[in-house]
């Protein structure tokens, strides 16, 4: 089959590898129709995070048909001819986190979790295509792949709603969905949102489903900053104006009662911070660069709330801890608990609440992935959410 | 050297972990600063090598291994599957094959470093249904070798906590090389990764594992990084591959 695979910093190259076999009692095989490139992928071609390999094939995001599925299945739940979309955490169901519906936080996934361990002191969940400290699987930008615990992630969607429409039900539709959650939402709250990513997209339009009055949106791209007006939010170029001023203008020397980062480790700022965590980052002493996590402290009004759905990676430097510990901030992270909000999400597409296809700028064939990387990583095209179409070759951008 | 080996010293004493814990965190510093392929990168994994150096030496020559795991599993679910003493190679990852010889006796054959067969004959010396297993091996084994492991419900109703204390020793060698036979370097890691391997077997019936699966060409590169990150040797062979294998 064709897969993408990482063959090292900013090298992504679409490769002829065997097709993926069923190893384990609960696997199952997914002939993939749809597939797509992450902001957390761009983590992974800009080389920040740690713990890749050579030929390793990316890609969380995916669906398809199941074509074939261990003898520990329970068919109940999943069975050959269904049609699924995969979330990109691994979750077997039955340990402590699982029951305690913190899947992406999964005791027993994650085959090396060792080295994790070393890193954060317990192992979160294995993640599809994300480094060997998080289990090192192959993942879905391909044309088969693997999925362990079939049972317990993959949902079934019914015939008849296109994939354009489901696909992110596998990450970034339920991410800005727990991000919002997060932000601990009341009714009639200001929300600052930065980051109008395609995760920030979902984020912005989830804080107004959960209640909120005004969504402050932040972001320098234009096409990005236009998509978070179109919902409804103000927006801030960061560009043009100071962020933290330009908040509390907007809210009366208040504050936005939650902050939420969609941006993560490779946020892009001005001045002196900024080279100074560039420069640290390049030289490999500090793994991350957390100028928005700063700003959203500072920003933050006292008593509120930070989410954060930005990945970060290692280290930061520079926070201050100061200021969030003296409003009396709350903290609220983690990768997406992906099997809370799918079924309830895909209800809300069924319904007609959200069409999620909007922030589709790009479908290309597979072949295209490292082009695609490329201008996603560079914002060049418009290009706000690429989906890759692993069967077809030739397709109308 | 000499100055910058005592500052490495004085650096390891201040931290708040033990020397296991550091021998771990160099290796993963070592890792880390391997996948780097830059100058910086290779002097991070030259400090880790030398972390993990110094706190290795440190260690005592008397330990013998322990690890404790909290599962979702009820005592007499996590007896049974530890008890059916031919099912130990699912979990752990260095026994090839366990045979029960009476209900008290067994033959036990690990792969030791370069797949070297190393065998013994075990006895149980305790068997408490649903509490503890002990075992030690006999006279004229490869090995000289003891364990135990306990099953204790936990009081707060979360599970079992399952605790395994294993020593090996060679007859007429030490206890750690005894160790080091079996296990390379580091026995204080295999016996943890046996009894996180049988949580992951008790609690969703399989070990999970990405061996054998598919992947884009390695080069040099992915080669030594699956190395630096144990997938050589830490992962266990697939259960269903393994299945199709014997069938055919
Ligand atoms: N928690 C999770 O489970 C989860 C899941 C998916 C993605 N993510 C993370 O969410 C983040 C966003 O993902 P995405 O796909 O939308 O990525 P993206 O790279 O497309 O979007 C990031 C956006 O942030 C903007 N930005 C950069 N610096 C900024 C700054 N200082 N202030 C405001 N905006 C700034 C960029 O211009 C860009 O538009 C990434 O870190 C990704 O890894 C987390
Ligand atoms: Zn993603
Ligand atoms: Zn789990």
């Amino acid at each position: 089959m064709k897969a993408v695979c990482w063959m090292g910093k900013e090298k992504m190259q679409v490769h002829d590898v065997p097709d993926p076999k069923i190893l384990n009692p609960r696997d199952a095989i997914v002939r993939i129709t749809s597939t797509c490139i992450c902001g957390s992928d761009l983590h992974l071609y800009d080389g920040f995070i740690p713990t890749m390999e050579q030929g390793d094939i990316l890609g969380h995001e995916f669906m398809g048909e199941v074509i074939e599925v261990g003898p520990g299945v329970n068919k109940q739940k999943i069975k050959v001819g269904d049609r699924v979309v995969v979330p990109f955490t691994i979750a077997c169901g039955n340990c402590h986190s699982c029951k305690d519906q913190l899947w992406s936080c999964c005791d027993n996934s994650n085959p090396n979790a060792w080295i994790a361990e070393k890193m954060m002191g317990y192992s979160p969940s294995g993640l599809f295509g994300y480094t060997h400290m998080l289990g090192g699987y192959s993942g879905g930008q391909a044309q088969y792949a693997r999925v362990p615990y079939a049972d317990v992630g993959p949902i079934k969607i019914p015939d008849g709603i296109p994939d354009e429409k489901v696909v992110f039900l596998s990450d970034i539709f339920p991410t800005g969905y727990m991000g919002a959650e997060n932000c601990n939402i009341r009714p009639g709250d200001t929300i600052a949102v930065w980051g109008c990513g395609p995760v920030a997209q979902f984020a912005i339009r989830s804080c107004f489903m959960l209640g909120a009055g005004r969504v402050i949106a932040i972001d320098r791209v234009p096409e990005r900053l236009e998509m978070a007006r179109a919902a409804g939010a103000e927006t801030l170029n960061f560009d043009e104006v100071d962020i933290l001023e330009a908040l509390q203008e907007m809210t009366g020397n208040r504050g936005p009662d939650a902050c939420m980062d969609v941006v993560g480790m490779e946020a892009s700022g001005h001045g002196a911070m900024y080279a100074y965590d560039r420069a640290k980052q390049l030289a490999r002493i500090e793994t991350d660069r957390p100028i928005v996590l700063r700003q959203a402290i500072m920003a933050c009004k006292k008593g509120g709330t930070i989410s954060v759905p930005g990945v970060y990676g290692g280290f930061v430097d520079k926070i201050p801890f100061g200021a969030y510990m003296n409003k009396g901030i709350t903290m609220k992270t983690g990768q997406t608990h992906m099997m809370r909000y799918m079924g309830p999400l895909l209800e809300r597409v069924q319904r007609g609440d959200i069409d999620p296809s909007f922030v589709i700028s790009h479908k290309l064939p597979l072949d295209q992935a490292p082009e695609g990387y490329r201008i996603f990583r560079d914002k060049q095209d418009r290009c706000i959410k690429i989906v890759l179409k692993p069967w077809e070759q030739q397709l109308a951008a | 050297m000499q100055r910058s080996s005592a500052s490495f010293d004085h650096f390891s004493s201040q931290l708040p972990f033990g020397p296991k814990t550091l021998v771990l965190g160099a290796a993963a510093l070592v890792a880390y600063g391997l996948t780097r392929r830059s100058k910086t990168g290779t002097a991070l994994a030259a400090a880790g090598g030398l972390l993990a150096y110094k706190a290795a030496r440190g260690q005592s020559t008397e330990s013998s291994t322990h690890a404790v795991f909290l599962l979702n599993a009820s005592p007499e679910q996590a007896y049974k599957l530890w008890r059916n003493f031919k099912g130990l190679p699912r979990f752990m990852a260095h026994l090839k094959s366990v045979r029960e010889l009476d209900s008290r006796r067994s033959e036990w054959i690990a792969l030791g470093p370069g797949q070297r067969e190393i065998r013994w004959h075990a006895e149980i010396t305790d068997d408490t249904p649903n509490q503890r297993i002990a075992w030690r091996s006999l006279p004229n084994s490869d090995v000289y070798t003891s364990g135990s492991v306990e099953f204790r419900s936990d009081p707060q109703g979360r599970g079992t906590f399952v605790s395994a204390n294993v020593r090996y020793g060679i007859p007429g060698g030490s206890v750690t090389s005894g160790l080091a036979a079996l296990f390379g370097k580091n026995p204080e890691f295999v016996v943890r990764e046996d009894l996180r391997r049988f949580k992951q077997l008790l609690e969703t019936g399989e070990v999970p594992t990405t061996r054998g699966q598919t992947h884009g060409p390695r080069g040099i590169h992915g080669h030594t990084e699956q190395v630096l990150f144990r997938e050589k040797t830490n992962l266990p062979d697939p259960q269903v591959a393994l299945a199709y294998s014997h069938s055919a």
